[in-house]
């Protein structure tokens, strides 16, 4: 009854499956045969609301907005266990990643995505990353209040982490010629582009 | 045995302690390590889902570019930076993709002809020094202490095969044997301990390292060791998380492997860099520091 009821309502969209074939890993998705090992082996698939399996079973079928609105591809840990054991090689957490993207394009964010930003940021910007920053400037994109929630929540952590100098209060130095380490990112995003 | 030395970001922020004991550890071992210069983030496994894949595996091929300059391999000691730089480099055997990744790499002047390994350390110690000359070099043979080791997962899961079994590893226990230690079997060792995770959903991480650590304490290990900075952090910054969740009382050391050779190879605590764990080590460690 329920699988049903959720029948007639959920849209179909033909070219979401397209666009998905189009991404960089997209084309694994075509050569998945459901056979449900990589749920068996994720770490998260508890946590998860779709398993994997079955989100590659909602793109084939066009279920844009099941998919893009699922937590799945956010707790993907890139363990690549499920790329061990799957019978036929499919990097499950490339297409993970391709599906963040697709997913925040769509204006899916979480705290996963703030985090992807953030650090991607500090890579653009300075060629590497400083975890002391990153933890402040991720704080700051969660918002006032959720940064202050979770400040105190995991406020042990963080004195721990202080008081034993594994959090450095100073950036450590950034490449020699940040601006050309972005025009090479920048360029080999366009050429990613190009290809389609 | 000289190679490019790769630290990552890591090492300049929770991993300080990796960073500090393989260095020494290296020196004693004849390893002569040439850091990479100017060396750049790997992009970790984020940096493809804002970017592309593309994009993020030339930003991983800059280092390997400057490293070709060195004409030296390239030995990298976090596991998410071996898999990023090794997945990466495996590209360029491919004429096509080598062409296009070099036009991109040219935007920086520098360019990539695929000349060069990427080793993890565990490989580097067992199938270039050997487990014999590392034997040779222990002062303060470990006797009596049992080691859990946790491999984690991106160093032998990535690129599948290159120097250990991704399933059934034995690399780093055959090191803690050579270190005098006894290596223990416990449950759970090949789970995932969520890697960067603990950022965004500590609540997760948790949740997974508590089976973790009740697998190497059921097992009876006095600590735990890896080569992954984020296994590290998570097991050692949560674990007093998990005892209070799970109502447990692991009192489970955490180290880097280096950390550990440092002190059976006679160093003493602070060059062990023991002050960065947070559980602290100095009880279960009391013979060797």
């Amino acid at each position: 009854m329920l699988m049903a009821e959720a029948g007639a309502t959920r849209k179909y969209d033909p070219e979401f499956t397209k666009e998905v074939y189009k991404m960089e890993n997209g084309h694994w998705v075509k050569m998945c045969m459901q056979c449900g090992i990589c749920p068996t082996t994720c770490t998260l698939r508890g946590q998860m609301d779709l398993s994997p399996r079955r989100i590659i079973q909602l793109i084939r079928s066009g279920a844009k907005d099941e998919v893009l609105k699922s937590n799945t591809m956010w707790l993907c840990t890139s363990c690549y266990t499920c790329a061990c054991r799957c019978p036929r090689g499919v990097p499950m957490m490339d297409v993970m990643h391709d599906l963040r993207r697709l997913a925040e394009e769509a204006g899916y964010v979480n705290n996963s995505s703030h985090m992807s930003k953030v650090y991607y940021g500090d890579v653009a910007k300075r060629g590497r990353v400083w975890e002391g920053g990153l933890t402040i400037k991720y704080g700051l994109k969660l918002g006032i209040f959720n940064a202050m929630k979770l400040g105190l929540e995991m406020q042990d952590v963080v004195m721990q982490m202080m008081k034993h100098k594994r959090l450095p209060i100073f950036p450590p130095p950034s490449v020699k010629n940040p601006a050309n380490l972005r025009k090479m990112l920048d360029k080999a995003a366009a050429l990613a582009k190009e290809e389609g | 045995m000289k190679y490019s030395f790769y630290p990552g970001c890591a090492s300049e922020g929770n991993a300080i302690a990796y960073y500090k004991t393989t260095k020494a550890v290296a020196e004693k071992l004849g390893i002569e390590l040439k850091e990479i210069e100017d060396w750049n983030c790997c992009g970790a496994t984020v940096t493809s889902s804002v970017i592309g894949e593309f994009a993020a595996q030339v930003l991983a091929a800059r280092n390997l570019a400057l490293a070709e300059k060195q004409q030296l391999d390239v030995l990298a000691t976090c596991s998410s930076c071996y898999a990023i730089l090794g997945l990466a480099n495996k590209k360029f055997a491919d004429s096509k993709y080598k062409e296009k990744a070099n036009i991109a790499l040219k935007e920086d002047g520098l360019q990539y002809d695929g000349s060069l390994r990427v080793r993890f350390i565990l490989d580097v110690l067992v199938n270039d020094v050997g487990v014999d000359k590392i034997a040779a070099a222990v002062k303060k043979p470990l006797n009596g202490l049992k080691v859990a080791g946790y491999v984690g997962c991106q160093s032998v899961k990535a690129l599948r095969g290159e120097y250990d079994d991704p399933e059934y590893p034995t690399a780093l226990d055959n090191i803690i044997t050579a270190l005098g230690g006894q290596p223990v079997a416990f449950e759970n060792s090949n789970k995932c301990c969520t890697g960067s995770l603990a950022l965004t959903a500590p609540e997760i991480t948790i949740t997974a390292v508590h089976p973790i650590l009740d697998g190497a304490a059921k097992a009876g290990a006095d600590i735990v060791v890896t080569p992954c900075p984020l296994c590290q952090m998570n097991l050692d910054a949560y674990q007093a998380r998990a005892n209070k969740q799970f109502q447990a009382n692991y009192t489970l050391p955490v180290l880097f492997l280096s950390q550990l050779m440092a002190l059976a190879m006679g160093m003493d605590k602070k060059q062990a860099c023991l002050e960065y764990c947070i559980v602290s080590p100095y009880q279960k460690l009391a013979n060797w520091a």
